[in-house]
């Protein structure tokens, strides 16, 4: 769900950077790094640690592909909600300046996107409240998931309004977020999966280390985790079969390519979507040639393009070698 | 997995770039950084079927690449992720937008025009924000936020995450090869270990992180974060830098270079 | 310089009632002694150390350093006296390069960035590394990690030295480096290793733990090539003693 810099408009993404910022400020102020200095240390560890588990494969049960850990929710489970946040984008700015992975530009939204929802509303709305009254592995199963296909819903969403907004595809938007959405459902019921086995593991070991524990809290085993993993599964699989079934029965092949484009990197899934994107490109190669079959008066125009690009690269790279070669001159003088 | 392994190589790589003695390594980087954000800005906003425009930006990529002596064909791979995504959004415009117009005269399908444009700008936007990071090391980026007053502990936290990523990218390594070897047979981790794998890694994690924050204090760590050896000041090439390329960008953002240069030739 | 010395009375700890770590511990060390700590896994040589820099506070029983008694209003002080070297060098080492890892103790205590260069380059010189200052850590090995880490802490001048297994994960040429380096120093060091042929080396004096308990306190030559004592702990003769 990175964003590129291009599919973001300047405005867009300004907009999103005084978001992000405001929010980021706030947390600054409410985690009190200040007042607990031991904060600072756990929050970049814990950063690395989920920068790294996101590399890790989960293999999907009945299926071949797999899934990732879900970064927001996990750290808002373990920090809190703004401890987590701030911690987040640690990891995004990192993706972003050293693999790639997401615009600069573009970094407003994608904290906003992934960060913002995770640890704020996935925090503060589901697990606090439901944590209250006492923690239970059926409760943390349970806050993960939801946690995990709400902020991932609304994180998709905001993709979706975010490009629309930005005017970069010519996609309805209703297209466009009748195909974001479902998707993201399926990942964000995964994500959600993989994060409540690694919290139902804190949780039987070192319970304290959860957001909003008590110190009391006891430990039960009215049920397994993997009895109730089976019976996750299971409707997993159910939801997963009837999202396939909705997807074959829908005679537009061009939708599901949109999606892959959206939930690239989340769900690993061999398939026929890239070849059949392949087609699609090659089908648009020899689409209609009368681009350049314009009449006179326009391929002087044409030429004056290419002539100038030619002109400007080269009094360009001319310049840079010119001036490379006074630095080093003066460099050995 | 080759994965993990590319990763921490790809970090040491960028590393070892911006730790070279090049002239554009020595600009300061609060100058680079805003000089990149301005460039991605000044990229993006041209308009969808502006073609010669955005084509008219690759001067400043092409600039630094050969003042930082870097290569350009070793960035290409930080396209991987980019490209197919903004192709695949892109690809989609000459089907929807059926639309012929004008340009420059001749009538082009303006689908076409816009997802050159897009790709463009996918492709300028990562360059330069490689550029950045391949001539600037995280630590003077880092002191960069101090000066953009992003307060000291988020920017220690930020190095700290930095600092551990390649100490817990190594033992996510170690631990799924060890799980490899016993089960070969698996393509990633089988659901009955996702709790334990991750969780026994999360715990050692909170305990180096408590390991961590001891060795702070027995340092004489007191709630102060002060560090960044060098003072880097401003000199008089940094600023000339800035507005040299600032100018660029203005100019080639509000009038149509390219095409002007061309319209030289032919007269 | 007879101000140096460490005083443990019938120290106690534990982290659950009735599972004590540390009984009943009673050690003086004092001035330029050099003391190995060895004991069997688990024995409570690493929570002893950390006891000295007040790292465990809920214990039983008193600790002075130098006369300060350890407890929570004193650390500062006390912490600034003694340099603990973790086993794990990249839990200690946590900025980015060798420089900024080993100015972090005399920035924290209020230098001039002069004085700080200064320290620093001393430090480095000490531990052989100037090489290394700008090196990143991650990409360094094990060896240099663990020089950085002994660099780390003499920046800050300390008179007294701790170190919890320092020649694990060192290969037998930085070893050798590194009992050198020791053996150069002439601050109260208390060093804690199976390593017996390090402790041979480098101490004095040794003290033998088993189970939160101190057995054997005597000097090295007596307590290392007593076989039936070692054996009866859980440990063996050091390697250079067994073939003789």
């Amino acid at each position: 769900m990175h964003m590129a810099d291009a599919l973001v408009a300047p405005a867009v993404a300004g907009t999103m950077y005084v978001c992000s910022t405001a929010a980021a400020a706030y947390s600054v102020k409410k985690a009190r790094l200040d007042a607990d200095p031991k904060k600072v240390p756990v929050m970049g560890v814990m950063g690395a640690f989920v920068f790294a588990t996101q590399m890790i494969n989960f293999t999907i049960p009945g299926t071949g592909s797999s899934g990732h850990l879900c970064g927001g929710m996990l750290l808002s489970a373990l920090l809190g909600p703004y401890a987590g946040f701030l911690t987040m984008i640690g990891v995004l700015l990192i993706q972003c300046l050293l693999f790639a992975d997401g615009g600069l530009l573009a970094l407003g939204c994608n904290v906003w996107n992934m960060a913002f929802y995770g640890c704020f509303l996935g925090s503060l709305l589901i697990w606090k409240p439901m944590m209250k009254q006492g923690m239970s592995k059926v409760k943390i199963v349970a806050a993960s998931i939801l946690g995990c296909v709400l902020t991932l819903q609304l994180g998709a969403f905001s993709v979706t309004l975010e490009t629309l907004a930005s005017g970069i595809t010519e996609l309805p938007f209703a297209v466009f977020a009748g195909t974001m959405q479902p998707i993201h459902i399926a990942i964000g019921f995964v994500e959600g999966l993989i994060t409540a086995a690694v919290l139902v593991f804190v949780y039987e070991s070192r319970p304290e280390l959860l957001f909003c524990s008590t110190d009391a809290e006891k430990k039960e085993g009215r049920f397994s985790f993997q009895h109730t993993m089976a019976i996750l599964a299971v409707s997993a699989m159910l939801i997963g079969g009837l999202l396939s079934l909705a997807a074959s029965s829908n005679p537009d092949g061009l939708e599901w390519s949109i999606e892959k484009v959206a939930g690239s990197t989340e769900l690993e899934a061999e398939g026929g979507v890239y070849e059949a994107a392949d087609s699609i490109q090659e089908t648009t190669s020899l689409l209609p040639d009368y681009a350049w079959r314009g009449s006179e008066s326009a391929s002087g125009t044409v030429f004056s393009g290419i002539a100038g690009g030619i002109a400007v690269t080269a009094v360009c790279v001319g310049a840079c070698y010119l001036f490379k070669f006074f630095r080093k001159d003066r460099k050995t003088t | 997995m080759s994965k993990i392994s590319g990763a921490i190589h790809e970090i040491h790589h960028m590393d070892t770039l911006s730790s070279r003695d090049q002239w554009v390594n020595q600009i300061h980087p609060l100058v680079k950084f805003v000089l990149t954000l301005v460039y991605i800005s000044a990229v993006v906003s041209f308009h969808k079927y502006d073609v010669a425009g955005v084509a008219g930006m690759a001067v400043y990529p092409a600039a630094v690449f050969i003042l930082a002596d870097l290569s350009f064909l070793d960035s290409l791979k930080r396209l991987r992720l980019v490209l197919p995504l903004v192709c695949f959004v892109g690809i989609l415009n000459p089907f929807l937008d059926n639309n012929v117009i004008l340009f420059q005269g001749i009538p082009v399908s303006a689908g076409i025009l816009s997802m050159a444009t897009l790709v463009m700008k996918g492709i300028f936007s990562v360059l330069a924000s490689y550029l950045l990071i391949a001539t600037t090391s995280v630590e003077k980026l880092c002191y960069a936020f101090c000066l953009l007053h992003i307060p000291r502990a988020a920017v220690t936290q930020f190095l700290l995450t930095y600092r551990y990523i390649t100490v817990l990218l190594g033992e996510v390594d170690r631990i799924t090869q060890a799980y490899m070897l016993r089960a070969p047979q698996q393509k990633g981790i089988h659901f009955k270990a996702w709790g334990s794998l991750a969780g026994l890694l999360l715990l050692r994690s909170m305990d180096r992180a408590n390991e961590v924050y001891e060795s702070m204090l027995l340092r004489g760590f007191q709630g102060d974060y002060q560090y960044m050896r060098e003072r880097i000041s401003f000199r008089f090439w940094d600023i000339l830098y800035f507005v040299f390329w600032a100018a660029v960008f203005i100019l080639f953002r509000l009038y149509p270079i390219v095409l002007l240069a061309g319209a030289v030739f032919q007269r | 310089m007879s101000h140096i010395h460490i005083d443990m009375e019938k120290v106690s700890f534990g982290y659950e009632k009735g599972n004590e770590i540390l009984r009943q511990i009673t050690f003086h060390a004092s001035e330029t002694d050099s003391v190995g700590l060895i004991g069997a896994n688990g024995m409570g040589k690493s929570t002893f150390l950390k006891m000295l820099v007040g790292l465990n506070l809920n214990f039983t029983g008193s600790i002075r350093i130098e006369e300060i008694p350890v407890q929570a209003g004193t650390l500062a002080q006390i912490r600034s006296r003694i340099g603990y070297v973790f086993q794990d060098s990249d839990s200690q080492l946590f900025m980015n390069t060798a420089y900024e890892d080993v100015a972090f103790a005399p920035r924290n205590y209020g230098l001039p960035e002069e004085e700080v260069e200064k320290r620093v380059e001393k430090a480095l010189r000490m531990t052989g590394i100037a090489h290394l200052k700008e090196k990143q850590i991650y990409k360094m090995s094990g060896g240099e990690k663990k020089l950085v880490s002994i660099a780390t802490i003499l920046s800050m001048t300390p008179d007294i030295i701790l170190m919890d297994e320092p020649s694990i994960a060192l290969d037998p040429r930085n070893r050798r480096n590194l009992i050198h380096i020791l053996n150069s120093f002439d601050h109260l060091k208390i060093i804690a290793s199976h390593d017996l042929d390090l402790i041979l080396d480098t101490c004095e004096r040794t003290v033998l733990m088993t189970n939160g308990k101190i057995i054997a306190d005597g000097l090295t030559k007596d307590i290392l090539t007593d076989k039936m004592l070692l054996e009866e702990n859980g440990l063996e003769l050091p390697f250079c003693m067994q073939y003789k």
